[in-house]
C-alpha cells in the first residue's frame, strides 16, 4: 500500500464523506418508518418541561419497577428547561425523533403540529373502552369541548373544570391596613395603594414578561380590567397565543355572524390600559415587567418584596408560594382574591379548553404503549407515586385526599398525569384557595362560551399572523405593562398591525368563526 | 519565464556578423512538462481526517437543509418531501416594514462592536506591553481576560442591577444620577442609549480577549526593530505608535476580515440575553437574529427562518470576499488571502 494518497483520492474521500453525511442526515430528517402502532417499545421516551425534580432518580426507579411488573416496559422522561421547551420540542418533532409523548398546548406549537399531521387523534382511543382507568378520570364535557373539528389531539391535562386568573395576596398586610376580606376590585385597588403608602419598600404587585396577555384583555377576566371583574362574559379569540386578540359578537349564536372586532373596541379595555399606565407611574406595578421572568417575580413575592402575585384556580398557589414566604417573613399569611362581582355565583364564561395537553407523537415507537402508560397513571396509587414521589420519603397522606410534602420533590404533572379526580390537595392549602379551588372544579359554576371549542386554523394567514405577533411584542407588550403612553402606544400598535395584515386576519377569523357557528346547535 | 528569456538572449550573441536574425526556436509542445506528482503524505491526511469529518458533518452536510428556505416546510413531509414555495419565504422578511430598520440595526451595531473591540484590544495590548513588572502584567492580563468567560445571562443580571434595580425603579446608575441632582432615567424603556450600552458590554467582554491576541503578535516583533528605534532616539510613545501599531496591522486585518464575515450576524447571545422581548428597545437593538428567533419561537416557521439564515450567509460571504479584495488592493502586504 502506498504511503501517499493522490489529490484525486483525497478529494474523492472528502466527497464520499460529505455524501455519506448528507444521506445520513436526510435519512434522519425524512424517516417515515412508522412503528406507531407497534407494541414492541420497551422503554418509552417522554418530553417534559422544567428542571429534573429533586430526588427524581429514586422516584423513577420506583415507577419503572412497578411499570415493568405491571405492563412490561419502562419510561425515560427527558426534562427540557422551560425557556427552551417550545423550540426544542418542536425541533424534535421536526427531526422525526423517536419519543412517545410530549407536553403541547395552543400557546406552544400544537396548532402547527396538528396541521402537519405530527400528532395522533386520541379521541377514539380515549373513548373506545380500551383504557378504562383513563376514561374514568376524564369528564365527558372536558373531552367534548377540547376536540378540534371533532378530533382530540391530546389528553387534556386539567385539575379543575374552569380556570380563572386572579391574585394571591399578603393577607397579613391587608389585615394590618384594616381590610379583613377582599371581594371586589375597588377594595383590591385600595389594598395596593395602602401597600404603596404604608410599606413603601414593598411593591404592591409584580408582573413578569410572559403575563402581558393577562393584564387588560379579558379571557374572561383580566387582572387590571375592572369591567371584566364586573361582567366576566367575554373571552378573546386569537389565531395563536401572544398575537392579536379579537372579540366575537356577543349574539353570534342567534345571528350566525361572528363579526370579530379588534380587542381595543371592547368596552373597558382602553380604560384598563389607562389604569395600568397609572399603576406603572404610581409604582403599583413593577417597572421592569418587560424584562423579568416568572421565577424572579415569584422570588420577589416569597421574599416579601411584593404584596401580590398572579394566581389561577389550579390549587397550587399555597404550595408554591406559602412555604417560602413564611420562611422569609415571620407571620406572613396568604389569601386568594377573586374579585368577581357576585363572587362564586358569578358564572363566568369558560371554553373549558385545557391549557395543557399530553400529545402522542405520530412517529413514536409505540402509541399503544403510550396510551397504556396514560391509563396506568390514571390509577391512584401510580398517579400518587409519580406526582408526589415516594410515600414516607417525599410525602405522607393527610386524610383521603390531602398530602403533606416532606421533601422538595415537584413533578410537572400537568404535562403527563393531571386528573381532576385523583389530585390530592396540599395540607398547606389556605382556606380561601381551597374554597375557590373547589368552586373551580364544578362545571356548573361556569357558562359555556359560544365559541368554546372553536380553534381557528392559522395556516391560511400564517405570514400575517407571524408579522402581527412581532408587532405585538414590539408595541403591544409595552402598552399592556403600562411602560408607554396609552394614546401614542395604541396608535403605534394599530398602525403596525394594520400594515402587517390586520384586515386579512380579521376576515379569515370571521370566515372560520361563521363556519363554526353553523355547527353549534 | 525567466529561464526562457535567458535562452532567448543567448540565441543572438552580440558581435556576430550573421545578417539573418536567428530563428525563434519552435514553441515547445503545449503539454505540460512532466513534473513529479505531488501527493499529500498519507500520515498528514490521516491526522487531518477527524477535522475534515467534523467540518463535513457539522458544516457542509447541514447545508443540505438550506433547501428548506425554498420550501413550504411541513414537519410530517420532512425536509425533502415538503412542497417547493419559490421565494415566498424570503418575501416574509422583506415584506415587513421592519426589514430596513432591522438590517440597519444589524449593520450599525456590529460595525460599532467590531470597531470598538478592535480598537480597545490594540490599545490594551500596547499598554500591557509597556508594563515591565511581570507579575503585575500577568495579573492585569487575567483580570481583563476574565469577562470573556462571563455568560451573557449573568451580564444581563448585572446590567439590571446597575440600570434598574429591584422593581425597575432604581439601580446604581440612577442612584449616581441622583447624587448629582440629575433626573433619573428609565433605561429599559429608552431605546436611544442602548447601542452604546451594548457596545460598552462588548468592549468589557472582548477587549481583554483581543488584547491577548495582539499581545502575542507584539511578542513576534523582532527586538532589533525597537533597538533601531532607540538608536534613532525614539521615545517609548513614538515606538508604540510608529513601530508596534503598524506591525499589528496584519493581525488586525485578519480579525477585521473575520469580523466582517459575521457582520450580518447580530451577536444573538448578548443582545437577546440583555434585551429579551422588551419591545420598547427594539428600535435600536432588534437585529436579524433576534427577529428570526422570535418568529421561530412564536410560529415555528422553519421556512422563513431558513430563508433569512441563507440571506445572512450569502451577504456574509460577499462581504468577506469584498473585504479581502479591498485589502489586496490597498494593503497588499497585510492581506491574508
Amino acid at each position: 500500500m502506498s504511503a501517499n494518497l493522490s489529490r484525486r483520492g483525497f478529494l474523492a474521500a472528502g466527497g464520499g464523506l460529505s455524501l455519506a453525511a448528507v444521506l445520513g442526515l436526510s435519512g434522519c430528517g425524512d424517516s417515515n418508518s412508522d412503528s406507531s402502532s407497534g407494541d414492541g417499545a420497551k422503554d418509552l421516551k417522554l418530553l417534559l418541561p422544567g428542571a429534573v425534580p429533586d430526588g427524581w432518580a429514586a422516584v423513577l426507579e420506583a415507577v419503572n419497577k412497578k411499570l415493568q411488573a405491571d405492563l412490561g416496559f419502562s419510561i425515560t422522561p427527558q426534562f427540557i428547561n422551560w425557556n427552551n421547551y417550545g423550540s426544542q420540542a418542536l425541533l424534535k418533532f421536526t427531526a422525526g425523533e423517536k419519543f412517545e409523548t410530549a407536553l403541547q398546548a395552543r400557546w406552544l406549537n400544537m396548532a402547527q403540529l396538528v396541521g402537519s399531521g405530527s400528532l395522533v387523534d386520541v379521541g377514539p382511543l380515549v373513548t373506545g373502552g380500551k383504557y378504562p382507568n383513563l376514561q374514568k378520570t376524564l369528564n365527558d364535557k372536558l373531552i367534548e369541548l377540547n376536540k378540534w373539528s371533532g378530533k382530540l389531539w391530546g389528553i387534556p391535562q386539567v385539575n379543575s373544570a374552569g380556570r380563572i386568573h386572579h391574585f394571591a395576596i399578603r393577607q397579613d398586610l391587608a389585615e394590618k391596613y384594616g381590610i379583613t376580606e377582599i371581594t371586589d376590585y375597588p377594595t383590591l385597588e385600595k389594598f395596593w395603594y395602602d401597600v404603596k403608602q404604608r410599606d413603601p419598600r414593598v411593591t404592591p404587585i409584580a408582573l413578569s414578561q410572559n403575563q402581558s396577555n393577562l393584564t387588560c384583555v379579558p379571557g374572561p377576566v383580566a387582572m387590571f380590567n375592572a369591567a371584566s371583574w364586573e361582567n366576566a362574559n367575554r373571552i378573546a379569540q386569537s389565531f395563536s397565543g401572544g398575537s392579536m386578540p379579537f372579540f366575537l359578537a356577543e349574539n353570534a349564536k342567534e345571528t350566525g355572524s361572528s363579526d370579530p372586532v379588534p380587542f381595543w373596541e371592547l368596552d373597558g379595555v382602553v380604560d384598563a390600559l389607562r389604569t395600568i399606565r397609572k399603576y406603572y407611574q404610581d409604582g403599583i406595578i413593577n417597572r421592569d415587567a418587560l424584562n423579568v421572568d416568572a421565577a424572579t417575580t415569584k422570588g420577589l413575592f416569597t421574599n416579601g418584596q411584593t404584596a401580590s402575585a398572579w394566581a389561577t384556580t389550579d390549587g397550587l398557589s399555597s404550595t408554591t408560594l406559602l412555604p417560602g414566604l413564611q420562611k422569609a417573613v415571620k407571620g406572613a399569611q396568604l389569601a386568594n382574591v377573586v374579585p368577581l362581582k357576585g363572587g362564586k355565583s358569578a358564572k363566568p364564561n369558560q371554553t373549558f379548553q385545557a391549557d395543557n395537553f399530553t400529545v402522542l407523537n405520530a412517529k413514536g415507537a409505540s402509541n399503544e404503549r403510550a396510551m397504556q402508560l396514560e391509563d396506568w397513571l390514571s390509577i391512584k396509587e401510580n398517579h400518587d407515586l409519580i406526582s408526589y414521589g415516594v410515600e414516607g420519603k417525599d410525602w405522607k397522606p393527610v386524610g383521603a385526599d390531602k398530602f403533606e410534602q416532606l421533601s422538595t420533590y415537584a413533578f410537572p404533572g400537568f404535562a403527563l398525569c393531571w386528573r381532576t379526580s385523583l389530585e390530592r390537595r396540599s395540607a398547606l392549602m389556605t382556606e380561601s384557595e381551597a374554597d375557590w379551588f373547589s368552586w373551580a372544579q364544578d362545571y356548573d359554576n361556569f357558562t359555556v362560551d359560544t365559541f368554546a371549542s372553536f380553534i381557528p386554523d392559522v395556516n391560511p394567514v400564517k405570514r400575517e399572523e407571524a408579522q402581527i405577533s412581532q408587532a405585538f411584542t414590539q408595541y403591544g407588550n409595552p402598552l399592556f405593562f403600562g411602560a408607554v403612553d396609552v394614546d401614542a402606544g395604541l396608535d403605534k400598535l394599530k398602525k403596525a398591525v394594520s400594515s402587517a395584515g390586520l384586515d386579512k386576519l380579521q376576515t379569515e377569523l370571521a370566515k372560520q368563526a361563521d363556519e363554526y357557528l353553523k355547527t353549534v346547535k | 519565464m525567466r529561464a526562457n528569456s535567458l535562452v532567448m538572449e543567448s540565441g543572438s550573441e552580440p558581435g556576430t556578423d550573421d545578417a539573418v536574425p536567428p530563428q525563434r526556436p519552435a514553441d515547445p509542445p503545449r503539454t505540460p512538462a512532466k513534473r513529479p506528482r505531488r501527493r499529500p503524505p498519507l500520515g498528514l491526511v490521516l491526522l487531518a481526517l477527524p477535522a475534515i469529518a467534523f467540518f463535513v458533518v457539522f458544516s457542509y452536510a447541514p447545508m443540505a437543509g438550506l433547501v428548506v428556505a425554498f420550501k413550504d416546510f411541513s414537519i410530517s413531509d420532512g425536509v425533502f418531501g415538503s412542497p417547493w414555495s419559490g421565494l415566498d419565504n424570503f418575501r416574509y422578511f422583506f415584506s415587513t416594514g421592519d426589514a430596513p430598520r432591522i438590517l440597519a440595526n444589524t449593520l450599525f451595531l456590529n460595525t460599532l462592536f467590531l470597531g470598538a473591540t478592535l480598537l480597545t484590544g490594540i490599545t490594551l495590548a500596547v499598554m500591557l506591553n509597556e508594563i515591565r513588572v511581570k507579575l503585575f502584567k500577568r495579573a492585569i492580563q487575567s483580570v481583563i481576560f476574565f469577562p470573556y468567560f462571563v455568560s451573557p445571562i449573568v451580564i444581563s443580571i448585572i446590567l439590571q442591577v446597575l440600570l434598574a434595580g429591584v422593581g425597575g425603579s432604581g439601580g446604581a446608575a440612577n442612584d449616581l444620577l441622583h447624587v448629582f441632582n440629575l433626573p433619573q432615567v428609565e433605561w429599559y424603556t429608552q431605546p436611544g442609549p442602548w447601542p452604546w450600552i451594548l457596545t460598552v458590554v462588548k468592549i468589557w467582554q472582548l477587549g481583554g480577549y483581543l488584547s491577548i491576541i495582539f499581545l502575542a503578535a507584539i511578542t513576534a516583533i523582532p527586538e532589533e526593530v525597537y533597538e533601531a528605534g532607540m538608536i534613532d532616539g525614539a521615545s517609548r510613545t513614538q515606538m508604540a505608535f510608529r513601530i508596534t501599531v503598524p506591525l499589528l496591522r496584519p493581525t488586525a486585518a485578519v480579525l477585521l476580515v473575520l469580523g466582517i464575515g459575521r457582520i450580518f450576524y447580530g451577536d444573538f447571545g448578548t443582545i437577546y440575553a440583555i434585551v429579551g422581548d422588551n419591545g420598547t428597545l427594539f428600535p435600536t437593538t432588534d437585529v436579524i437574529d433576534t427577529y428570526v428567533f422570535r418568529s421561530l419561537r412564536q410560529l415555528g416557521d422553519f421556512g422563513s427562518t431558513a430563508a433569512v439564515g441563507l440571506f445572512q450567509s450569502v451577504v456574509g460571504f460577499v462581504l468577506v470576499v469584498l473585504a479581502v479584495l479591498v485589502q489586496r488592493r490597498y494593503a497588499k502586504e497585510s492581506s491574508i488571502l
